[in-house]
């Protein structure tokens, strides 16, 4: 149970970098005997967004009834053990996916690049590249001083930002959704081993045995290290005084982390080694990094999160599935039978991943109910029909109770070219974080949170 | 009528005499220059109280100041918040005054003002106003020295990477262990911007256990995969480097460290086309993969002729999938290399030009040719203690035949350890609670582990990442005194290598010989023939001349088709050889202005227009016109000081003004609108024209006045440093320009000789520069004494850069420190902070 009640303020334990496996055991900082409905205390809230790129074999995804009464679709399958928590959202769409003017092709870097910001970006294949902020950094922005990290931005693909990678538009365009400011679109880590480093620091892996062992070393090595800067402080000048006296605060705050490492290590966590690498198919490095995603969620490292299943215009095979073509061409199926049963069947194996994500996001207890309940994550693209790039009826779906906070179990269909930005309005809010423009947005979506 | 304050001046140049001499200022005059006001007037000096005015001669300096000055610093007007009225600015009272006297010799000195269209001085009257002033404050300067105090030191990353290699013997990349540093003064070696967060610590501790496990080779490290990409914009299409064999062509080489003996599985993957089929496989190619310039491993890859249609696609999406060697490979550092043996080529029709590689038409361009995008080195496998390793042997100094020798030894290894890595001698105590460490690394894992967490309590120690120079018991604020030996290697080292002292300096150091004047003489004299020195050029010439930027600078890819990742290596390349000979060939450093030589290989000569160079390799040859002379005719400077999309005179001219000339104009006013750029079907109007129009406004022209011009003398280089005729918007380069003092030049050659004239103005520059470099702090106005006295004794010895860093190391502020007061350090903090 993770508490915002000031009894014993959070900052001063989340100080650390790498505060990372101490944070969620804080019932302590609830004060004993108060009931938790007198408190004002609230569950903490997740956002995550899974992008999967090539748009969708539509007929497959989109389910047969609105409302509560409807049905799975082939695609969406998996999803029908978390029916209570899934909303299935149609008739949205990212107006700036289409081409402005004459600006022609590229519609899957548009794609990539306004999913998450609304906003118009600039066609260029250089260094100039110019879009918006995307609405995960504007809750990042927000809640950047809760956690170590503000946001975790990860991908399956390739982090490259130089040359061109749709027509016209520059390869940042393409390979990213997460945009810092309008000139800064962030990388995503598809290293497993990268991203492990980012939240665990020196562990060798998860495993409770691990953790303390390293946590016994580097507590006496730091031991010994404050002793000689006692020592040092002794005969210094003013100015070094002053540096190192923020070395030492910098020693104490990695102390309280490994201290709390140390109390701690004996929690269950899913044992994660630290990674080598890339795995080697496309299995494992999803669910590894799904697994490095529950992680972060877990530890409270950070609150937004966003993963490409794979960058726009991606051209990996799925041979594993009976898939040896390329994906991006495959999506260009031209209503041809065949494709179009390779598309579907990319498609669901990419929601797969994403279920299995969910599937240990529910088994993982949080507070008074479980991650799943207190999250809210959002899978989809921002193409819908990729034979000839549409960019509106886009694929959503939302999982997770964000606290309570929306009801699942529902199909709900907009008026066609309702601005997608308008449903990130309503997520911002779920999370506390309310944001009155989001790039087009023209207000909240109704009947999404009714309870 | 304040007749005390006009006794000044004349005492300041009665000081100068001392100060000329070398003799101490006599106090008596010391304490006169210092008086203020009414309060006791040295009569036996200062002309009698009467009207002063009248008296003073016509070229004194404050006649001068009356005469050029005070129309617009004035009490009343402020102009730019000077005051150099005579009842607020005391010429002859520079001690209590220096800096603001030191940013009216700066003006002064370089003839930026009085502005254009002025009244100005004649250049007598401009040498004499000088002078004096110069004198004056350096008389001041002299009996009141202030070397300042340079906060303690966080090395830096660079520093930090090259002392693990001088003390580990460890070759790291720690680009991606660290993050990068902030930097101050246009350097990231400022000690007062280098500071440690919670977050970097852990970064330090995660460095530290990786590097402690690779130095004494522990078998348990667990296996990692190091990826090395091909910069992916490099033309894979010839030799890529000296490191490759003659007959190859692509691929990389790439400096990998072993961290035990072991078996290591190396496996090549192939550049794709964005729909991710591999590019080039129509023929058959031969692959190699050597290890130490040792082939370990031969590949044929690609050719599709035989292979059965339905096979096709799934070959062109995993060819590359047995690219994969598992060789044994020991501990330590070894050059590691990819590449294609090159094929003999027969030209057959007509010749298209490839695509340029950063276009989309290339990124789904299956039939370019094959080429590799990266390299994956994963490992150890089976990996056991190495017997010798390159860390093993400096480290592991004596080897414990018996359990009985394991203390003694274990002493001696943390002993030496620790006295290089602290730089400095090492009391037993400290030793002492190393071992404490070491007993209990030992207790669970043995000798080496004990040793192992010895390293990694070494390696985040405060003793180690931070240069601390200790304050004498007896120091006094305010009272300078000279450093120690010890504190003095350090500086040396850092200076001269970014790094840790090697054992013959910090010998010297700890038998107090090191400041003897000859034998820091020839300390130096080594340091900068070794081989270390190279890293003045990476991180001092890299940052003083923005060659760094050159990594990340991206021109625009439709308008400069021809630029790729082997030009922009081969820009790098050239200005780092050309640099490295002027060092260690000992030139003057306006040299830098005006070499007739360069490096170039085929594809940076072919740049340049430069006949008759084959082959990858760099060679140094003699320019055959003086269009490119010096390091103003170099792509790397020429291409980082440009935009995208074209070449900016204001960009130039600033960083000549900034970084070459020490004149750095004040940022513009707000609400400057920028250029405009030229409109699509409107009248395409040349940047000169633009920038002309930008300056009818007069806000505008009191800066760009000085930077425009000299922008435009190097308008024949585009804006990756190639020679044009005509510009951007289709018309004749225009390459002349008026300085505002109405020097006229046409032509980067005609520029050149311009600059040359104010030489003493490029090598007062580079002198600030460096020494700001070598002091990692901003310089003061106390310091500009300093910086005047590594001239003087320069200017004899033709500014060679020898004589510039002897002097920088003789100098008052390199060999002395002065305790500050703490209400000093509080305000200097509340500065830093704003």
């Amino acid at each position: 149970m993770i508490i915002t009640k000031k009894a014993l303020s959070r900052r001063t334990l989340l100080r650390g970098f790498g505060a990372t496996l101490a944070l969620p055991l804080l019932d302590a900082m609830v004060p004993a005997l108060t009931a938790l409905s007198s408190t004002a205390a609230r569950a903490i809230r997740r956002m995550g967004i899974v992008y999967t790129p090539n748009g969708m074999m539509m007929p497959n995804w989109t389910p047969k009834d609105e409302g509560a009464s409807f049905e799975f679709s082939p695609i969406l399958e998996a999803l029908q053990p978390f029916r209570d928590q899934t909303t299935i959202i149609s008739g949205l769409a990212d107006k700036y996916g289409w081409p402005q003017g004459d600006e022609g092709t590229g519609d899957h870097a548009r794609a990539a690049a306004t999913f998450l910001t609304g906003v118009h970006v600039k066609k260029t294949e250089g260094a100039d590249i110019q879009g918006g902020v995307s609405m995960d950094q504007i809750a990042a922005r927000a809640l950047a001083s809760d956690t170590q990290l503000a946001s975790l931005e990860l991908a399956i693909e390739s982090v490259e930002f130089l040359g061109a990678c749709d027509s016209g538009y520059s390869c940042a365009y393409a390979n990213t959704i997460a945009w810092r400011s309008p000139t800064t679109p962030l990388p995503m880590e598809n290293d497993p081993r990268a991203v492990f480093d980012r939240l665990f620091g020196a562990t060798d892996s998860t495993d409770a045995g691990a953790r303390r062992a390293r946590a016994i070393k580097e507590r006496s090595i730091l031991d010994s290290v404050s002793d000689r800067v006692r020592e040092l402080q002794g005969n210094l000048g003013q100015r070094d005084h002053a540096k190192i006296a923020e070395y030492l605060d910098a020693v104490r705050d990695v102390e309280r982390r490994i201290q709390k490492a140390e109390q701690q290590s004996a929690r269950e966590l899913p044992s994660v080694e630290r990674p080598a690498g890339v795995p080697p198919t496309f299995e494992e490095h999803a669910r590894l990094m799904f697994d490095l995603l529950l992680l972060a969620y877990q530890t409270d490292m950070t609150r937004v999160t966003t993963f490409m299943l794979g960058r726009e215009v991606s051209g990996r095979a799925y041979p594993e599935i009976g898939v040896p073509d390329s994906h991006h061409p495959v999506s260009h199926h031209q209503n041809d039978p065949e494709k179009l049963a390779k598309l579907a069947k990319i498609n669901v194996f990419h929601l797969k991943q994403f279920a299995f994500f969910l599937e240990k996001m529910r088994a993982t207890p949080d507070g008074d109910g479980t991650l799943l309940d207190h999250s809210m994550l959002l899978y989809g693209s921002g193409i819908s029909d990729s034979n000839i790039h549409m960019h509106d009826n886009l694929p959503l779906v939302l999982v997770g109770g964000a606290a309570g906070q929306i009801k699942g179990g529902r199909h709900i269909v907009y008026p066609k070219d309702t601005p997608v930005t308008n449903l990130f309005l309503n997520m911002l809010d779920k999370l506390g974080v309310p944001a009155e423009q989001i790039g087009d947005s023209t207000g909240k979506l109704p009947f999404l949170t009714d309870l | 009528v304040r007749p005390i304050r006009w006794s000044g001046i004349a005492l300041a140049l009665v000081a100068c005499f001392f100060a000329g001499t070398e003799m101490a200022l006599p106090p008596r005059i010391a304490a006169a220059t210092q008086a203020t006001g009414h309060s006791t007037p040295d009569t036996s000096h200062a002309t009698p109280a009467t009207d002063q005015k009248s008296q003073q001669p016509a070229d004194s300096p404050r006649a001068l100041l009356d005469k050029y000055c005070v129309s617009c610093h004035n009490a009343r007007l402020k102009t730019a918040g000077l005051v150099l009225d005579r009842d607020a600015a005391d010429a002859g009272n520079v001690a209590t005054q220096g800096e603001l006297w030191e940013k009216v010799l700066r003006k002064v000195r370089t003839q930026a003002m009085p502005p254009a269209g002025s009244r100005r001085p004649s250049a007598a009257e401009y040498a004499t106003l000088t002078t004096s002033l110069e004198h004056a404050l350096d008389a001041a300067a002299a009996a009141h020295p202030n070397p300042g105090r340079p906060t303690a030191h966080r090395l830096n990353r660079a520093e930090y990477a090259l002392a693990i290699r001088d003390l580990l013997g460890v070759d790291v990349d720690v680009r991606s262990m660290l993050p990068a540093d902030d930097s101050g003064y246009g350097f990231d070696n400022v000690a007062d911007v280098l500071s440690v967060s919670p977050g970097l610590l852990e970064r330090y501790m995660l460095a530290a256990g990786h590097l402690g496990r690779v130095a004494v080779g522990d078998p348990t490290i667990p296996v990692a995969i190091a990826t090395y990409r091909v910069p992916p914009l490099a033309a894979q299409t010839e030799r890529m480097s000296e490191d490759l064999p003659f007959a190859s062509r692509g691929g990389l080489s790439v400096r990998h460290t072993f961290p035990v003996d072991g078996e290591y599985v190396l496996k090549v993957r192939l550049q794709r086309t964005y729909t991710e089929l591999i590019r080039g496989m129509t023929d058959p190619h031969q692959l190699e993969v050597r290890v130490n310039r040792r082939l370990v491993k031969q590949f044929e890859v690609g050719g599709l002729a035989g292979r059965p249609a339905g096979d096709l696609l799934k070959y062109l999406q995993s060819a590359d999938e047995d690219l994969e060697v598992r060789f044994a490979a020991k501990a330590g550092s070894a050059l590691v290399a990819a590449d294609f043996v090159k094929e003999p080529k027969l030209a057959e029709g007509i010749y298209v030009p490839p695509p340029p590689l950063a276009s989309f038409e290339f990124s789904g361009k299956t039939d370019s040719e094959a080429a590799i995008d990266s390299i994956q080195i994963t490992g150890p496998y089976n990996g056991t203690r190495p017997e010798a390793s390159p860390s093993r042997q400096k480290i592991f100094v004596c080897q414990p035949a018996a359990q009985a020798d394991e203390p003694s030894c274990a002493r001696r290894i943390v002993s030496t350890l620790a006295r290089r890595a602290y730089r400095r001698p090492v009391k037993p105590e400290e030793v002492d609670a190393l071992l404490r460490l070491y007993e209990q690394g030992r207790a669970g894992g043995g000798f080496d582990n004990g040793i192992e967490w010895v390293i990694e309590r070494v390696l985040v120690a405060p003793d180690f990442l931070f240069r601390i120079e200790p304050e004498p018991a007896n120091a006094q604020p305010g009272t300078p005194y000279r450093i120690s030996d010890v504190a003095l290697a350090s500086r040396l080292s850092f200076f001269l290598w970014s790094s840790i002292p090697d054992d013959e300096l910090l010998g010297l150091a700890e038998r107090g010989r090191l400041h003897e004047p000859s034998i820091l003489d020839a300390q130096v004299r080594r340091m900068l023939a070794d081989d270390r020195s190279g890293a003045l050029i990476t991180n001092f010439a890299g940052q003083w001349l923005y060659l760094r930027n050159l990594r990340g600078h991206a021109p625009d890819p439709d308008l400069f088709v021809d630029f790729d990742d082997n030009l922009r290596e081969a820009f790098q390349r050239e200005t780092e050889l050309f640099l490295q000979s002027q060092l260690r060939e000992d030139h003057s450093v306006i040299d830098l202005l005006r070499a007739n030589y360069t490096f170039v290989n085929e594809r940076l000569a072919r740049h340049y227009g430069i006949p008759g160079i084959y082959g990858s390799h760099f060679r140094r040859v003699v320019l055959p016109d003086d269009r490119r002379a010096g390091l103003l005719g170099q792509g790397s400077i020429l291409t980082v000081t440009s935009y995208a999309h074209r070449t900016s005179p204001v960009v130039r001219g600033k960083w000549l003004l900034e970084n070459l000339l020490g004149a750095p104009p004040p940022p513009p006013p707000a609400n400057v609108p920028a250029l405009k750029e030229n409109n699509e079907g409107g009248r395409p109007a040349s940047v000169r024209e633009r920038l002309e129009e930008h300056r009818k406004n007069p806000v505008c022209a009191s800066c760009h006045a000085r930077m425009d011009p000299l922008g435009f003398a190097l308008e024949n280089f585009d804006a990756i440093g190639r020679w044009r005729s005509v510009d951007e918007s289709g018309k004749p380069v225009d390459a002349s320009g008026v300085l505002p003092d109405g020097t006229r030049f046409d032509g980067p050659a005609e520029f050149r000789r311009v600059l040359l004239a104010h030489a003493d103005e490029f090598v007062t520059t580079v002198t600030e520069k460096l020494l700001t470099y070598a002091l990692g702090r901003g310089l003061e106005s106390y310091d500009m004494p300093a910086v005047r006295a590594i001239l003087r004794q320069a200017k004899p010895d033709e500014d060679r850069w020898s004589s510039l860093i002897r002097g920088i190391v003789a100098s008052v502020p390199f060999e002395n420190a002065m305790p500050v007061p703490r209400a000093a350090v509080a305000a200097d903090a509340r500065r830093v902070q704003e």
